[in-house]
């Protein structure tokens, strides 16, 4: 065909195949680390030489994320750091995929247990189902499911759902807020009403009333059960709300909807001095950077602690179980290290330590 | 976008075999490339854009044929490599189709996205409630999926042809509003029960008896596709339906005092397109999912706009064209795990792909005066 009349569409094309495409991978300078054909981590403190994997002698662990990257900032990259602490302990084999195409989770693993991989962990709940089947298929592997609740009558012993105690979480960021209220007044700006949400939200209640009794907590959940994580706008407004009612720390959980309220309190007035915003799962000063004005904390799930523990319990025996619960705690405060008071954060640390070694109880109850 | 001029080249005749333009002097092989010479573009483009790709892994600190040859070989060779690559194929001729059809009548659908959404949603749900029928709840699902991807596909027709909307404007914004509505669907009426407790945005899975297998290691989807870019060849090629179809896009105003019903054509090609996207996200929900999430559309849509553009608007031809980005699709994973490159190589070789092909600039550079004139055409006429 000679004519080209659709040459006009190129331009358009282009621009548009390759926006496509870097909104869905974003960037990744990680893999070249990671060594070559021939290459081994030497400077990681393990080997990506995969050869020897069928050895007894050698642990061998992948990992397989869900179409992300292990530079998101998010659950890919806490278990990636957490997989590679493991290794560099175990002077194992780590490598890892990242999932482009939600359809190649079957594929991506099978690279791992093709090569005889002793433990292949897997980062996030959309996994959860791939993760179960190829655990199935391959008893002679270990799989770790990261966020990853598996149904009642899942028994198998090669496979364990690591769940973090959002509760406890949930505690010491409310202990901390209880300390750290003048209005003695919170606000929660909350996602949808589901298990883990609520876990935070009670946690949050409990804790903020242990550090403090007067302390009042508005709760405030998403009415809709559609899009109740990705609702910035109606997060922002709850926010302002609570604000408008003299709340001077807000507790944001729950995906974007959670983000929104934390960005609305980053923009408020006295913002970073007399009203403070926590987030949540992961260190959201870095996922969220628009929040970092008000970012006192995040309520946080220990993945990458949990992931090397995890690994570790797989190289040396059995599962505690078909899930495993990590340990949750509270980011690191970066710029407001010198915000809060020294004796506020003595308090905290102890009630962190005392939540990981059980000797304190959230007391919530779903 | 926006600049429209004429072109004076005659409607064109896919697949057929090109005039031989060489003076007779210049007999054999010579005549014979510039003859085909849009094929020999492609082949050009296909080595550079390697051979940059090449560059890029030797700079990864990665031997780059060792690099290619895992790339094939985990998408080729490898133990059901080729029933996934195959896999992945199927969806990408039909979205590649999505595009070549209103590409023919001049119009540019770059709303494959949302209409393979629409349908994919629909078709898996409906093959999950008709999944008590068996092989016929995967027809009616396909079915299902075509009629939802159409229906986005008729709004952008009937506002281009009554309306004068620029399709380009509607189908992108379309693809935003059909993301939001699948979206909300997902996590409200069609969520699946089990996964309403944690809050996973996923319909019901399809029963073992509704789902699209595949026979002999080729994916029942697949044949689907490549039958059905055989039929659109045929009919684009062979019948008047087509004939109205490349008169229009070739000169609108010629075609409209030849008598040809254009808004009905210009509604047609959108329609059609857009069903074959809704079928291409059935399929996917039917065959690879086995469910609707989200994540089913990936980069399905917008890879139609490049595979429609490397087959140069010949059905025929979107199956190779497809068939290469399902060899780059599968194999960059294989390729992550065996050398540490960053699975998004596979991005760029497909964008230089597609930059090579696209711009005139190579076809001069290797036929000079013989080149066939790039003449800047007609699309999105009514603006």
């Amino acid at each position: 065909m000679k004519s080209t009349r659709y040459l006009v569409a190129v331009p358009a094309a282009l621009a548009l195949a390759l926006a496509g495409c870097g909104g869905s991978t974003g960037t990744s300078g990680a893999g070249g680390d990671t060594g070559s054909d021939t290459g081994s981590g030497d400077t990681a403190g393990y080997s990506t030489d995969d050869s020897n994997c069928a050895d007894e002698e050698v642990f061998c662990i992948g990992l397989v994320t869900d179409t992300g990257n292990v530079d998101d900032k998010s659950f890919n990259q806490s278990a990636h750091e957490g997989a590679e602490a493991a290794a560099t302990e175990l002077e194992g084999v780590y490598k890892y995929i990242e999932t482009q195409d939600a359809k190649d989770y079957a594929a991506n693993m099978a690279q791992f247990t093709d090569n005889s991989y002793d433990a292949i962990v897997t980062v996030g709940f959309l996994m959860t189902e791939a993760t179960v089947a190829a655990a199935e298929e391959n008893p002679e592997t270990k799989f770790i499911g990261v966020d990853q609740g598996y149904p009642e009558g899942t028994e198998l012993t090669n496979l364990t759902g690591l769940i973090f105690p959002e509760d406890q979480a949930g505690y010491a960021a409310g202990f901390l807020a209880g300390l750290m209220t003048e209005t003695d007044k919170l606000g929660q700006v909350l996602g949808q009403e589901i298990p883990p949400v609520q876990k935070f939200a009670k946690g949050f209640e409990n804790g903020a009333k242990a550090a403090n009794d007067a302390v009042s907590v508005q709760t405030v959940y998403h009415p809709a059960g559609d899009n109740a994580f990705n609702d910035p706008v109606w997060g922002a407004g709850e926010a302002r709300k609570q604000l408008a009612q003299d709340v001077d720390v807000v507790f944001g959980a729950g995906g974007n909807t959670g983000n929104g309220a934390l960005q609305e309190v980053a923009k408020a007035d006295g913002a970073g001095e007399s009203v403070y915003c926590i987030g949540v799962d992961t260190d959201q000063w870095d996922t969220v950077p628009q929040a970092q004005p008000c970012l006192i904390t995040s309520a946080m799930k220990l993945i990458t602690k949990g992931v090397t523990d995890t690994l570790m319990t797989a190289e040396s025996g059995e599962f505690e179980g078909v899930q495993t619960v990590g340990e949750a705690g509270i980011a690191p405060y970066h710029d407001f290290e010198d915000t809060i008071p020294d004796d506020v954060k003595s308090q905290v640390e102890e009630i962190v330590a005392q939540l990981q070694d059980g000797s304190l109880e959230t007391g919530v109850t779903l | 976008m926006s600049d429209t001029r004429t072109e004076e080249a005659p409607p064109p005749s896919d697949g057929g075999p090109r005039e031989p333009e060489a003076p007779k002097d210049r007999a054999g092989l010579l005549a014979y490339l510039i003859g085909h010479q849009s094929g020999v573009v492609i082949v050009v483009a296909l080595v550079i854009a390697l051979l940059i790709g090449a560059a890029l892994i030797r700079y990864q600190g990665v031997n780059p044929w060792y690099a290619y040859e895992v790339l094939l070989r985990g998408a080729l060779v490898n133990d059901g490599a080729l029933t996934r690559t195959l896999q992945k194929t199927a969806p990408l001729v039909l979205t590649g189709l999505a595009v070549v059809l209103p590409l023919r009548v001049g119009l540019f659908n770059i709303g494959a996205q949302g209409q393979l959404q629409l349908g994919a949603i629909f078709g898996a749900w409906v093959a999950y409630v008709a999944g008590g029928a068996g092989f016929l709840g995967a027809v009616l699902g396909m079915l299902v999926g075509i009629v939802f991807g159409s229906v986005v596909g008729l709004l952008v027709g009937v506002l281009k042809a009554y309306r004068g909307v620029h399709e380009v404007i509607s189908t992108i914004m379309l693809n935003y509003i059909v993301a939001g509505v699948t979206f909300w669907l997902v996590v409200g009426p069609l969520q699946g029960e089990s996964s309403r407790t944690s809050g996973i945005p996923q319909t019901e899975s399809i029963p073992e008896a509704a789902r699209l297998d595949t026979v002999a290691g080729v994916p029942v989807g697949f044949a689907v596709a490549v039958v059905l870019a055989a039929v659109c060849w045929w009919v684009l090629g062979r019948t008047t339906f087509g004939f109205r179809f490349n008169t229009v896009g070739a000169n609108k105003e010629a075609a409209r005092y030849a008598g040809v019903p254009i808004n009905r054509v210009v509604v047609l090609s959108m329609l059609a397109g857009a069903g074959l996207a809704g079928l291409a996200g059935a399929l996917e929900a039917l065959g690879t999912l086995h469910r609707f999430e989200p994540a089913i559309v990936g980069s399905l849509g917008f890879d139609g706009i490049t595979i429609a553009l490397l087959a140069r608007a010949n059905p025929l031809a979107t199956i190779p064209a497809a068939f290469l980005v399902g060899i780059l699709r599968t194999g960059a994973a294989g390729l992550q795990f065996q050398t540490g490159i960053a699975p998004e190589i596979v991005d760029l070789l497909l964008a230089l792909i597609l930059l090579m092909v696209s711009i005139p600039v190579l076809g001069k550079w290797l036929f000079r005066s013989r080149a066939d004139k790039q003449s800047v055409a007609t699309t999105s006429w009514g603006n």
